[in-house]
Parts: structure tokens; sequence; C-alpha cells
């Protein structure tokens, strides 16, 4: 900073910018921040989210989660990693893949970008209840077509197939948006260095992994980060779809806090639970940038 | 240009300033935010027809298909009570009585049939809730089959299991179970939980307690489970994953032959799918007496008035109105189609209501005993019967698992 006195010109500037930000960070306040204090303090009550006066309990919540009091939050935790894990990898990897095919250049390549995109503008309510729809409805009449037993199982209805089906349509849906960033990616990179490759006589795959890869990295970064805060809030999804089912096989972390909250009109357990989990996802989203940033290449 | 716009403006607020206080005048909005969106143009009528009646008053309706129980806590805790908003009835009567109003000295209250009544009722005689309709609860099934199959509709679980069978044979799938939504257990169970005891408040009470044991009651221990078994085993191929739309239409296009954890509601929806659907309405074969198959009937949804309310008269004329005139009264049965929540009204002209009404009177009917446990616990119970079903736990792990969700959830410490 130099320390040379603020010229009218600067004056105004910094109104401006004062100024343009100001109804933002108010929505924000309103929208995330505020909340974000009231549900800490509601973590610390006793409170069904109906009566007048949540009683205070100090950390009593928080020690019911962690005293076993909770393995439904637990089973709804190791439920999220499961489909987080999954979820990365598919996205990602089947993202990358569709990227590198449509930045050749071939007629329909514009159309099928658009194509892969459209899920991504859905809502996600209503790609669950077309998907649910495919699931019942659609798989049924498949099975009658063709015999083949895969239409005919329970894709919803059992709860190891459910999760499967979950992590499909969750990837099916949000596919388009990560196709986007590594097409963004790949296409600045410089033909150059390509060239010189091709020319030191590196062949293809040896171009996409020593080359194009390494390069790509600060879209991987991206796209990791992305894709890990996405699938850990996972929940309209899983509202859509099984509701958590069936017997409670789908619950998300998200989705139980909802529970606590809402259903089970224990808002200030689902409060704490939230705080919780948000701690587990700060902590582990801050160690997967750190990660991925530091592998990056540095151009 | 600008000279005029102010001179307008002047004028208009001028102009609003001489209306206003003639309009003021006994005019009253009453905020009406109530699940139930079925029946929404219903309401729209009889909304018109007491605008009507009373020119001044405003009624602002809002009803919402999802997640109605979120959003009511919501306007609640923002200090926007409605005037009238919905609750189930039984449990949940208590928890939001300090925000409902006691109208028991109104006529309305004294207009409700008793069966209705006994569900909004809270403390010393108090009347926390009216309904907007009836209902009754039961199996339904396709009268057409069961004729050309030449088996009555079975009473006991050994004819129950005989005629699934017999169905099966005939080329037709026995039940439609809708396993897929939580909600159809507690439909099913309370059957089996009025069946085990003469008083199921007791019993549930007991159960909330964790004084009472699934082990020492057949009827639940047993009959339930068998029952359950017997609808999975005769019922949809994937039975997880149908759910009420699913059981509409196998029952609708005449694929199954008996439907569970309906009643009156759905007559509507099957009839759409085939309107010369001939349907038979009874209670559940619970165990070996024919006597205890009975139908349930009573509300199981409450209107409430918020004690608060700015315009508290207005809301009260206004439910009295829709109680007792004759508009009010033959509202439920022409417009809006559903059970009557009132004595001394007609009774709709549809299958599930005529049979219900008739079995009531010869055969009785049962307590409508779901509404002695929150829904909070009725979803729990229904995961855990799905979790069974699914084959993650077995009965025993299930029973356990309803028993400790009783106390949690309901018990004296929730």
């Amino acid at each position: 900073m130099d320390k040379r006195p603020m010229s009218p010109m600067d004056r105004k500037a910094l109104k401006d910018t004062l100024l343009f930000t100001l109804p933002a960070v108010v929505m924000v306040l309103i929208a995330i921040y505020i909340p974000f204090v009231m549900s800490g303090y509601y973590s610390l009550t006793e409170w069904n989210g109906i009566s007048r006066n949540p009683q205070f309990i100090g950390l009593a919540n928080f020690k019911t989660i962690f005293s076993s009091g909770s393995p439904e939050f637990v089973n709804a935790l190791v439920f999220t990693f499961k489909y987080s894990i999954l979820f990365i990898i598919l996205s990602n990897v089947i993202a990358l893949a569709l990227a590198v095919a449509l930045t050749r250049k071939f007629r329909l390549a514009n159309f099928l970008r658009g194509m892969f995109f459209l899920p991504y503008i859905m809502s996600m309510t209503i790609v669950g209840f077309i998907w649910k729809f495919i699931f019942t409805q659609g798989f049924e009449k498949l099975y009658e077509l063709t015999g083949w037993g895969v239409w005919n199982l329970s894709w919803l209805g059992d709860g190891r197939l459910a999760f499967f089906s979950l992590v499909l349509v969750g990837t099916w849906q949000s596919l388009g948006f990560y196709i986007v960033l590594y097409i963004a990616g790949l296409q600045a990179i410089p033909t150059e260095v390509l060239e010189a490759a091709s020319i030191d006589g590196a062949n293809g795959s040896q171009r996409f992994f020593k080359v194009v890869l390494p390069l790509l990295g600060p879209s991987i970064t991206t796209c990791m980060f992305m894709s890990l805060t996405n699938s850990l809030k996972v929940f309209d999804i899983i509202l859509a779809l099984t509701k958590g089912g069936p017997g409670g096989a789908t619950y998300s972390a998200t989705l139980d806090i909802y529970r606590e909250a809402f259903q089970n009109n224990n808002y200030g357990l689902g409060s704490a639970k939230a705080i919780v989990f948000f701690v587990i996802v700060l902590i582990l989203t801050q160690v997967v940038l750190k990660v991925f940033e530091s592998r990056e290449v540095k151009q | 240009m600008k000279k005029l716009l102010c001179m307008l403006l002047t004028a208009a607020a001028l102009l609003s300033l001489c209306v206003a206080p003639a309009m003021a005048e006994d005019a009253a909005e009453i905020n009406m935010f109530i699940a139930s969106p079925e029946y929404a143009d219903a309401v729209n009528e009889l909304i018109a027809a007491y605008k009507e009646v009373a020119p001044n008053v405003t009624i602002n309706y809002e009803t919402t298909q999802n997640d109605y129980p979120t959003l009511l806590k919501t306007r609640i805790n923002a200090g926007m009570t409605p005037d009238i908003f919905s609750t189930t009835s039984g449990k949940e009567i208590a928890d939001y009585a300090e925000y409902s109003y006691n109208f028991a000295s109104e006529p309305a209250a004294q207009a409700m049939d008793p069966a209705v009544a006994a569900m909004m009722a809270y403390g010393d005689g108090e009347i926390h809730g009216f309904a907007l309709k009836g209902n009754y609860f039961g199996m339904l099934y396709n009268k057409a089959i069961f004729e050309e199959v030449g088996i009555e509709f079975p009473k006991t679980l050994d004819e129950f299991e005989a005629a699934c069978e017999k169905l099966t044979e005939a080329g037709y799938q026995p039940v439609t179970t809708g396993f897929a939504e939580w909600w159809v257990f507690k439909h099913v169970m309370q059957h089996f939980l009025d069946a085990a005891t003469d008083d199921p408040a007791a019993l549930v009470a007991a159960f909330q307690k964790g004084e009472a044991h699934f082990a020492d009651y057949p009827e639940l221990y047993d009959n339930f489970f068998r029952f359950i078994d017997l609808c999975v085993k005769y019922g949809d191929n994937k039975p997880l994953e149908t759910d009420l739309a699913g059981e509409d239409s196998a029952f609708g296009v005449g694929k199954a032959a008996m439907m569970i954890g309906q009643g009156a509601w759905v007559e509507a929806d099957v009839l759409a799918i085939d309107d010369a659907l001939q349907i038979g309405f009874a209670g559940y074969p619970v165990c070996d007496d024919p006597a205890k198959s009975q139908i349930i009937g009573g509300s199981d949804q409450a209107l409430r008035i918020n004690k608060d309310s700015a315009n508290l008269q207005a809301v009260l004329d206004f439910v009295n109105w829709w109680y007792t005139s004759d508009y009010g009264k033959a509202w439920f049965c022409d417009v809006a189609g559903v059970i009557p929540p009132v004595t001394d009204a007609k009774v709709a002209d549809m299958q599930i209501i005529k049979q219900g009404a008739e079995l009531s009177q010869t055969d009785g009917a049962a307590a409508l005993s779901i509404c002695y446990s929150s829904d909070s616990f009725n979803q729990a119970m229904g995961e855990a019967i799905q979790a069974y079903i699914g084959g993650s736990i077995d009965k025993d792990a299930c029973c356990a698992q309803i028993e400790a969700k009783w106390v949690e959830l309901d018990g004296p410490a929730a």
C-alpha cells in the first residue's frame, strides 16, 4: 500500500465500491450469516421449533451427538461420504473425458455441449421426479420389452441399489457444469506446448497425461472443490427420489438434519448437528483445496 | 408535466383518505393457510359464498402441497401466525395448544360430529380444532374381481391368505401396497393396534413410556407382521418402490384386487382411471375374529384458530357459519365431496363414503389410533417396517426399533 493521500478520484472509487456491494452484502447477511449465527444459538437450546421460548441448555445437544446418542447421524455421515467419493470420481472422470471429446472439431460438437448442459439448468426436484418415473414406470416397460433382469431390479426400493441410483442421477444432472469448466481449461492450454510435444515425439496418450493433464491443474482444483461441496450438501435429489428411504437407507447428513429439526421437532438438536456438519465440511474442503493447489503446475 | 403528476398524486392521496375510513368499518381480513390442497377449489367456492354473507370480510386463502408443517413453523416463528392453520389432530393438538383458540362454547363445536370432536379435544373439555372433513380408513377391493373369482372379502387372516391364493390362481395380483410411502404403515398398523386392546389410547401411552412391548401383543407381534409378509408375498413386484400413484394405477386398471393403507380419499383418483370401477370397502383382517375386522372413522387433520388473531370475532363468525349454516353444512357433501364432520348433514354419493357410513352403523368403527402418536414417530415406524421388508433387519429388530422410537420421539422426555 502506498501512503499518498487519497485523491478525490480514489475516494469516489471507494464510495462506488461500497455502494455497489452494499445490496449484495445486505442480502448475504440476511440470507446466510444472520441465520448462521442464529442457528449457532439454537444449537445451545432445547426447542421444538414451535413454542415461543427456546430453553437454553448449553452444550447438551453436542453431548448427545458425540455420546453415540445419534446412530442415525453417523449413518447419514457415512452415507454422505460414500456418496461424495463416488460422485466426485464419476463426475470428474466422465466430465473430463467428455470435455476432451467435445473440444475436438466435429459437426455436432456445439449441439452436444448444449445437450449435456441441459440437465444442469433444470431444477433438481424436477430431475428427481423425471428419474423416479424412469426408474419405476420406464424400467418396468423396458423389462416387458426386453426381458432383461437388470430392468426388473428395484432400483429405488432396495437400499443398496438406491444408493447407486442416486449417484447416477446426481452425476447425470451436474455433468454439464463440470464439462463446461473442463472445456474452458482445455481451451486455455496453449497450442504451442502441444505442438512442441508432438515434435518431440509424444504420442496421443503421452500428450494427454504428461502435458494436458498437468496444465489442467487449476480446472481440476476448481472441479474437485465444487464437486466436493456439492456432493456433501446433497439434499434435493434424495428428497425427490427416495425421501431417505427405503427404510432410512439413503439419509444424507443434510436430510438427517432436516428430519431432526422439522420432522422430529428437535430444532435445537438439528441445529447442533448442522454446526457439527459445517465444521466437518469446512475442514474437509480446506484440506482438499490445499492438496490440489500444491500439486498444480505453475505455468 | 411534473406539475400534472404532482396534482394527480395529491388528488389520489386525498381520495384515498376520504375512502379509507368508509371501507375500514367492520372490514376484516382472515388469513387462512391450511394443508389439503386437494380441496383448494372447494374452499375457494366456500369463500366466495361467504363473501355474499359477509361482504366486508376478506379471506386470504393459501395452501401448499409440500412441506406444510415446516412452512407453518416458519410463519409462527416470524410472528405471522395465520388466523386459521392446520395440524394433525390427536397428539399435535397439544403441541400447538399455546397458539390455538379453545372454541368449545361456540356453535361450531356443538355442531361437530362427536368422533371428530374427540380428536380435537385438549385438557378439560376444551376443543382446539375443527375438521375440513371426516374420513374413513380401511381396505379397498375390486368387487367385480371378487365376484368373478367367487369369493367373499376375507375377514380373518386365514381367509385373507386363502383369498390371495385364489386370486393369484385367477391371474390377478391379490394386493397392492404402496409400501414406498411411510404413512401407509400407520394406516395399516392402527387397525391391528385397535384389535390388540380395548383402550388403544392407553396402550399407545404405555408404548410411549416404554412400558409396553410388541411381544406381549400377538395381534401386533404375530398378526401384523403376518399381514405385512402376506402383502409382500402377494403384492407388488417391487414393494418398496410402489407409492400411492403406483397403488392407484394397479387398483384402478383392475390389475390388483385389493388396496391397503388407504381410505376414502383415493376414490376420485381410481375412478379417474376407470369410472366403472366397483369399489368395495371393508376393515382389515386383523385376527381370527371376523368381528374385529372394522373400518376406522374420524378426522386426522385439524384446522386451528389462532387465539391471538387480530380479527378473532370475524374468524369465529366464519367458522360458525361454515359449520352451522345450510350452505356450509351442504358444502361438505355437494362441493367438497367429503364426509361431513358435522352431525345432521347429508352424506356424499360416493362408494367408499356410503359403505363407510353403513359399516360404522352395522359393525361399528374402530378408534383412529394413529392420532395418539406424532407423525414424527409414525414416519420413523414406517421406515423401520420398510427396513424389515427390505430385509436389512429382522422382525425382532424392527419391533425393538419401533419401541425405541416411540419412547424417543413421543415419550415423556420428548
